[in-house]
């Protein structure tokens, strides 16, 4: 298991999955999935179409949950069974698809769900405290440096990439702990790539802990600390990225190269 | 990011006014613009060819015949904004205003207990029907098709024995149907009203200004705006009889339902659903409680225009569903600038939308012209409308891309 790649630091780390396992009738998506995810860290999550990575993080974000295995959050074994209950364990997902609004503002995209309201009476009506919303949103997109337009424009009028850094912020504005972001770079150009990796890394920098899911293993190597590969719904490589090469991650992808030293490939046996 | 330059933050140095008129001009969402002119270029129109139009006495009709389509296109205007349609909203009007009419009439129930049953009745009907569409996932336009044949029937079996219409007589449905607000009232409430609204409204722009912000031009010009158009309307209603009790049901209606989409978190949800229900529902949103919500909103709407449209005429009468009020309806929403694709659009289109029909129906008939002719100018407005709101639709995608 991952303990043998690295001495564990004294406080449990931020996440860690043991054996998850997940079927859709008859099709094994998950067999053995371990990983660990700590503060202040990017892991990578790595590996080939229909390896188990989108099944891995629907399990962690609640929208899929597993039928076996362990989630420990911060050394605590969480059940996940509704993406509001990932939500309340500070978990946060960034889908491919961005999941926004398009005729709603950014303000109301990043608030949604979450709305600040003042609440009359006990029955409602919930009121909107959109000003309150604008200038905390204001604050949080200045900490992550993220220059936006005008908070009230529709995100159908934004680029690609300021719409990943809306969903993004929408990640974190919650009291998240942990990021989890899927293929954030992959419909971006040069430009944008770069200023989205430079996010992904401020927020290691600031403490959350972020699972990036990406097929780029230039992306992996540039912004990640940790890296896992899975392949055929289970864990065939867990490595600190110092540790490996990227013709190694790549072999551990297809298959093609036998994991020397990680221990994890031996989980399946 | 940092790649791309907002209109706003590069004309930094230019007047709040010529910053509002480039938002204006680069705008995929013009809001009850569009409508506002057309409704002048129409209203411009007819008085040029007929003197009579423009007259207080003239408009106190039209305030009196946007009333019950202008109900329907709210109730409309919710259901279209989840991205559905709602065909039985004109039957199941037709519907409550006759179990209206069985139970004062033919009961001898008290008019309350009579108004209660019958938006009661719309009320639970929208509920079926919201059953049906957000837990079976039925298409609300198979569902309310059905529904709207459900409720013709019922209204034939009901009023066919008593020759498809049933006279009403109560004091208090012929006062709501014909009466008006004194003028007196009419400027305190408009003015009560008015200033609700602008405290409200100063009070956003005080707060963003405080903490340094954009103070907010475009909210002061709406606050312009508004107080135009309501005291206008409220001088030149008063210039004849009053304000009609009738628009103002409805208009409480509007206001009402304008405070819930705009200013309330289920408003926020109901826009979320319509625009995107799959990111609502990743955003933790109930879609099938919101849809649910909404089609039992829109069926309450449907019922009390239901009651005006008797209270109006003061008959429930089998062949009101004949006719075109739950077109009108649609006609309205759309041309009121909501987006039959779901999410866009302002629960004020149904004034406008109402304002719209009623005006080239109400100048048709001055003119003395044929219903052949209305109907054509109706439908080419229509056109006109939906043609827009495609192309505003593709100019988003394409900037969408940009």
């Amino acid at each position: 298991m991952s303990a043998a790649i690295a001495a564990e630091p004294a406080a449990a780390p931020l996440l860690e999955v043991r054996g998850l396992q997940k079927r859709y009738g008859a099709v094994v998506a998950l067999r053995d999935v371990n990983f660990t995810v700590r503060r202040g860290e990017v892991t990578a999550l790595l590996g080939d179409n229909g390896a188990g990575k989108s099944t891995t993080i629907k399990a962690i974000a609640g929208v899929a949950p597993i039928d076996e295995g362990e989630i420990l959050l911060e050394g605590r074994p969480v059940s996940i069974r509704h993406p509001s209950e990932a939500t309340a364990l500070g978990i946060q997902t960034v889908y491919q698809d961005l999941a926004l609004c398009d005729n709603l503002g950014i303000c109301a995209n990043l608030y949604l769900g979450r709305e600040l309201v003042s609440t009359p009476t006990a029955l409602g009506p919930h009121v909107l405290r959109d000003v309150d919303m604008e200038l905390e949103a204001r604050r949080v997109l200045k900490t992550l440096r993220i220059n936006l337009p005008a908070l009230d424009t529709p995100v159908a009028s934004l680029s690609g990439g300021q719409r990943q850094a809306v969903a993004i912020a929408r990640a974190v504005l919650w009291d998240s702990k942990l990021v989890i972001m899927d293929e954030p770079t992959a419909a971006l150009g040069v430009a944008q790539t770069a200023e989205v990796l430079r996010l992904v890394r401020d927020l290691a920098e600031q403490g959350y802990g972020v699972i990036l899911i990406t097929h780029n293993m230039q992306n992996v190597f540039q912004v990640a600390d940790n890296i896992a590969v899975l392949r055929l719904g289970a864990t065939v490589m867990e490595a600190r990225k110092s540790d490996v090469t990227p013709e190694q991650v790549v072999g551990a992808i297809t298959g093609t190269l036998a994991i020397p030293g990680t221990g994890a490939a031996g989980a399946m046996a | 990011m940092s790649s791309v330059q907002h209109p706003e933050q590069k004309s930094e140095q230019k007047s709040p006014f010529r910053r509002w008129l480039t938002g204006v001009a680069q705008s995929t969402d013009l809001g009850m613009l569009p409508v506002i002119a057309a409704l002048i270029v129409i209203w411009i129109v007819f008085e040029t060819l007929n003197a009579n139009f423009l007259t207080p006495r003239n408009l106190s009709n039209l305030a009196a015949q946007i009333v019950v389509t202008g109900t329907l296109a709210l109730a409309e205007i919710y259901i279209i904004l989840l991205g559905m349609i709602d065909l039985s909203i004109g039957w199941n009007s037709v519907l409550a205003a006759s179990v209206f009419s069985l139970a004062t009439v033919f009961f001898h129930l008290p008019v309350g207990v009579g108004i209660v049953l019958g938006i009661a009745l719309a009320t639970g009907l929208g509920f079926l029907q919201g059953m049906v569409v957000s837990r079976i996932g039925v298409p609300s336009f198979v569902v309310t098709l059905g529904g709207g044949m459900i409720a013709e029937g019922l209204t034939l079996a009901i009023l066919t024995p008593h020759g498809g219409s049933v006279p009403l007589a109560d004091n208090f449905t012929t006062a709501i149907g014909t009466l008006n607000l004194d003028p007196l009232w009419s400027w305190v409430l408009s003015l009560l009203l008015f200033g609700a609204y602008a405290a409200v409204t100063l009070n956003g722009i005080r707060k963003r200004t405080a903490s340094g912000h954009e103070g907010g031009f475009a909210a002061t010009m709406r606050l312009v705006g508004v107080a135009i158009m309501l005291f206008g309307a409220v001088f030149m209603l008063n210039a004849y009889r009053g304000v009609p009790f009738l628009l103002m049901i409805f208009l409480i209606a509007l206001f009402a339902s304008a405070f819930v989409t705009k200013s309330t978190r289920f408003g926020r949800h109901l826009y979320a659903v319509g625009g995107n229900a799959e990111a609502a529902r990743r955003a933790g949103i109930s879609v099938k409680g919101i849809q649910l919500a909404v089609f039992i909103i829109a069926g309450f709407l449907v019922g009390l225009a239901g009651y005006l449209d008797a209270a109006r005429l003061g008959v429930a009468s089998a062949s009101v569903g004949n006719g075109d009020i739950m077109l009108n309806a649609v006609a309205a929403a759309v041309i009121g600038g909501t987006s039959l694709f779901g999410g866009r659009g302002s629960v004020y289109g149904a004034l406008f939308g109402a304002l719209v029909i009623a005006s080239v129906s109400n100048g048709m008939n001055l003119l003395g012209a044929a219903s052949s002719v209305r109907f054509i100018v109706e439908g080419l407005i229509l056109l006109a409308a939906i043609t827009i709101d495609t192309i505003l639709r593709l100019r988003r995608m394409r900037s969408g891309r940009a």
